[in-house]
């Protein structure tokens, strides 16, 4: 097992190292120059010249990202170009904000997803089955812009009960949790249905059913576990998506998180903002994917990495 | 006797606390809190801050030696009187109020003034538009310690206009130096927390979410702020920011979207403002690539600018009929109506230069900047292929649109681009100088449509110095003239500010240079 877990956590280096590449290199190669841009669209040629010295633009490529990525290893990601704030002071203040946005929607897709996932396999083909996987289509088609605005309308403008924008309190966080988790939910449904159908038809499930066991037991007991495994998976997954894909949501609901910081970054040209941004978006993901699969590795005695 | 007296009293006590508030009118209320929702978040509060939305908040906290009002008249704000310029043009000397002090205690004077001012001049600073707005000034002296004189290299007439510009608003040098100085470009870290002498403090900004202002209990002014606090959230989304309003969770909502403006009037909570804006949008040319002026012209009535208005805004613009837009000094309709719409006409043009089999051209176009943008563009794509234009439609975000339409002419491949500008001090000089002039060409200047007339240069740098305002307008007009004929942009329009306000805001000024200003604002209760 730990064997297992250093090798993981070995193999993450390469793929971090990838992306710091592929992060730095995407975004220099949009049109624009950002000295012209911070200068301002009045300043003189030899201004801009100065502030792209002062920014090290000026240096080969190659140079630029040893220096990038000799900061990055030292904790340091740079100042913001437009307010000068430390970048990794905005991450700090704004990372915590979308990982309550992430996690609430996660307990609302894990409330939502799995018992109505369960109630499908065990009443497949029945109209719950219908219903469940009708509803899980919906959830997945619908934009999520689409579905905020509307919970906003119904809930905050016509019942006045939830706040419609703001991060403040916990009432604050229904809304886009909801909204967020709503597509995720669907995703959960579908897996646990799969997956329960798949293990329902196991031989020691029929065995647990032929010594008398009663329909709950073997379905709870018996079934769930280890139908909770492949979820376990997508769980995690879903959580790294969450976490970087709610621009949408926070935009929506001026929720003031990364995936918003990562969109006005980008907009503004501010690059070390989007770059450090990007960073801890993939990082998660990698770490994320790690925690999942020590997780199958813990919950199924039959996986054994050696 | 005591009871009756006791009784007379309660009766007049009763009387007298029932009759206000349903007989007599009521004034102005002190207090409460009013939440503005915008799209963006600021940047940076500092001095220098090129984009609207920031300067929209630094209005509340810093004030001009000269203010545009909304009508487009420039009073005195932090001045005491017009300024005094001499006979050959060369100083303007500027009296100053007396007994004004900034937010953080230190008194407002002629030294001051003059820092903040040699801050601008000291090409080290970087401060964008330096050369526009204080091109001609070589010194700024002290008189006593109420009086500062500007010193001209020649007479600069356009400069009171340019002292209401946000740019040249007044802060505390005591706070610059304690916040740790501006750094180039943007005045960071002073931007976080600017100091001023305006009718609300700095209190607290959460970025990406909200700023908060409060009132500024030793205001100078005549009207002294009644709201408690403004606060600026950002709301990103447009139907989300209207939405927040019709909720009531913000007082005010900006740039309400055409489609939604139908239904909201309807709602009784709510009304409408609907505010000229000194920004005029247009579709420039290369005109390096496109020489021949026939085919500018072409363009410009091939496309049905009164429909676009009409249809694609929902009416929230205003067809231009000059480069500029009206209530700015110096303006004056060159074509009342607008470029007339003749695809007859374009087609013709096109003809006779040598394009009578159709020509095709790439149009770029932001998206999100301005109202309707894309729409806009994609209904001129529309209307240009009636005259045998085949316009292919290209779109950046913002940021990469500005860089990519400001290269050298030399290099640029952008051969036309929508874009807008607010001539926001009110005088002609920054709407044609900064556009128009040869000396302006992009990158360097804000002419990225590489036009150059000699003798529209002429006029601007005439106009620049002519002191007789009604000869100085027949400069702008002539200029204008033959701006409209040569035809360098196509002329659209200009926007409309369409602002959602909750009934209870009372005296809240929208100003025509885009900012949503609560000095005066108070809310009914």
């Amino acid at each position: 097992m730990w064997r297992y877990l250093a090798k993981r956590l070995l193999l993450a280096v390469p793929v971090l190292f990838g992306v710091s590449v592929v992060v730095f290199a995407a975004i220099r190669l949009i049109p624009g120059d950002p000295a012209q841009i911070m200068a301002g669209q009045a300043a003189t040629q030899e201004v801009v010249e100065e502030i792209r010295r002062s920014l090290g633009l000026d240096q080969p490529l190659p140079v630029q990202y040893l220096y990038f990525l000799r900061n990055v290893l030292h904790g340091d990601l740079g100042r913001s170009l437009f307010n000068g704030a430390p970048v990794v002071e905005e991450l700090a203040q704004r990372f915590p904000r979308t990982v309550r946005l992430a996690f609430a929607s996660l307990l609302v897709a894990t409330l939502i997803g799995i018992p109505a996932g369960i109630a499908a396999a065990t009443h497949r083909l029945s109209w719950v089955d219908t219903l469940v996987m009708v509803l899980a289509l919906a959830g997945i088609s619908v934009p999520v812009f689409w579905l905020g605005l509307n919970l906003i309308l119904v809930f905050s403008v016509r019942l006045g009960w939830l706040p419609a924008f703001g991060y403040e309190t916990w009432r604050h966080l229904i809304l886009p949790s909801v909204t967020l988790g709503t597509a995720s939910a669907a995703v959960i449904a579908r897996m646990t249905r799969s997956s329960m159908l798949e293990v329902l038809g196991q031989d020691y499930v029929r065995t647990a059913r032929a010594k008398g066991l009663p329909e709950r037991a073997v379905v709870y007991r018996h079934a769930l576990r280890n139908a909770l495994i492949p979820v376990v998976t997508v769980l995690g997954l879903q959580l790294g998506t969450l976490l970087s894909g709610a621009v949408l949501t926070e935009t929506v609901f001026a929720w003031p998180g990364i995936g918003r910081l990562l969109v006005e970054a980008v907009l503004a040209r501010d690059y070390p903002v989007v770059q450090g941004t990007i960073l801890l978006i993939a990082t998660t993901f990698v770490v994320l994917n790690v925690v999942v699969d020590v997780l199958y590795a813990l919950l199924d005695p039959r996986i054994r990495y050696t | 006797m005591n009871r009756i007296l006791l009784g007379v009293g309660i009766l007049g006590l009763l009387v007298a606390l029932s009759l206000p508030g349903q007989s007599a009118p009521r004034g102005p209320e002190p207090g409460g809190t009013l939440i503005i929702g915008r799209g963006v978040d600021s940047v940076t509060l500092s001095p220098y801050a090129t984009a609207a939305p920031d300067a929209e908040v630094i209005a509340h906290l810093v004030e001009t030696l000269y203010e545009l009002t909304p009508e487009g008249r420039i009073v005195p704000k932090l001045a005491e009187s017009m300024p005094r310029v001499s006979a050959d043009g060369r100083t303007m000397t500027i009296r100053l109020r007396r007994g004004i002090r900034f937010h953080d205690g230190t008194p407002f004077d002629a030294y001051a003034v003059k820092w903040n001012f040699d801050f601008i001049l000291n090409p080290e600073n970087r401060v964008p538009f330096r050369g526009i707005l204080l091109g001609e000034v070589t010194s700024v002296e002290v008189v006593d310690r109420y009086t500062v004189r500007l010193v001209l290299r020649r007479p600069f007439v356009p400069l009171l206009a340019h002292l209401t510009h946000d740019f040249l608003a007044i802060h505390s040098p005591a706070a610059v130096e304690r916040a740790g100085g501006m750094r180039p470009p943007n005045g960071e870290p002073y931007g976080r927390q600017p100091v001023g002498t305006g009718p609300f403090r700095f209190r607290e900004w959460v970025r990406g979410d909200r700023i908060v202002l409060e009132r500024n209990p030793d205001y100078w002014g005549p009207r002294k702020p009644l709201l408690d606090q403004v606060v600026f959230r950002a709301i990103p989304d447009d139907g989300a920011r209207v939405l927040a309003l019709e909720g009531g969770q913000v007082h005010v909502a900006v740039r309400v979207p055409p489609r939604e403006t139908t239904r909201l009037a309807l709602n009784r909570a709510l009304r409408i403002d609907r505010t000229n804006s000194v920004r005029t949008i247009f579709i420039a040319f290369n005109n390096q690539k496109f020489t021949d002026v026939r085919v500018r012209q072409a363009f410009n009535y091939a496309v049905n600018k009164r429909a676009i208005v009409q249809t694609v805004l929902g009416g929230a613009a205003r067809v231009s009929d000059a480069p500029i837009s009206p209530g700015i000094v110096g303006y004056a309709p060159i074509q009342p109506g607008g470029w007339p719409y003749d695809v007859n006409r374009a087609r013709q043009l096109l003809a006779e230069a040598g394009h009578g089999g159709g020509l095709t051209v790439t149009i770029l176009h932001p998206t999100g900047r301005y109202v309707q943008d894309a729409a806009v563009a994609a209904a001129i794509q529309a209307q240009l292929r009636a005259a045998g234009i085949n316009a292919r439609l290209q779109t950046m975000e913002w940021a990469a649109y500005l860089a990519y339409t400001n290269q050298p002419v030399d290099r640029t491949p952008v051969e036309m681009f929508m874009l807008g500008w607010g001539t926001v001090t009110g005088d002609a000089d920054y709407g044609l100088y900064s556009l128009f002039h040869s000396s302006q060409w992009a990158p360097a200047g804000f002419n990225r449509a590489f036009y150059r007339n000699p003798q529209v240069d002429q006029l601007l740098d005439q106009a620049r110095t002519e002191t007789n305002p009604a000869r100085r307008a027949d400069l702008y007009r002539q200029a204008m003239i033959l701006i409209w004929r040569d035809a360098p942009w196509i002329f659209l329009h200009s926007e409309s500010q369409t602002t959602g306000v909750r009934r209870e805001v009372q005296d809240l000024v929208v100003h025509p240079t885009e900012r949503i200003l609560a000095h005066t604002a108070w809310l009914r209760r």
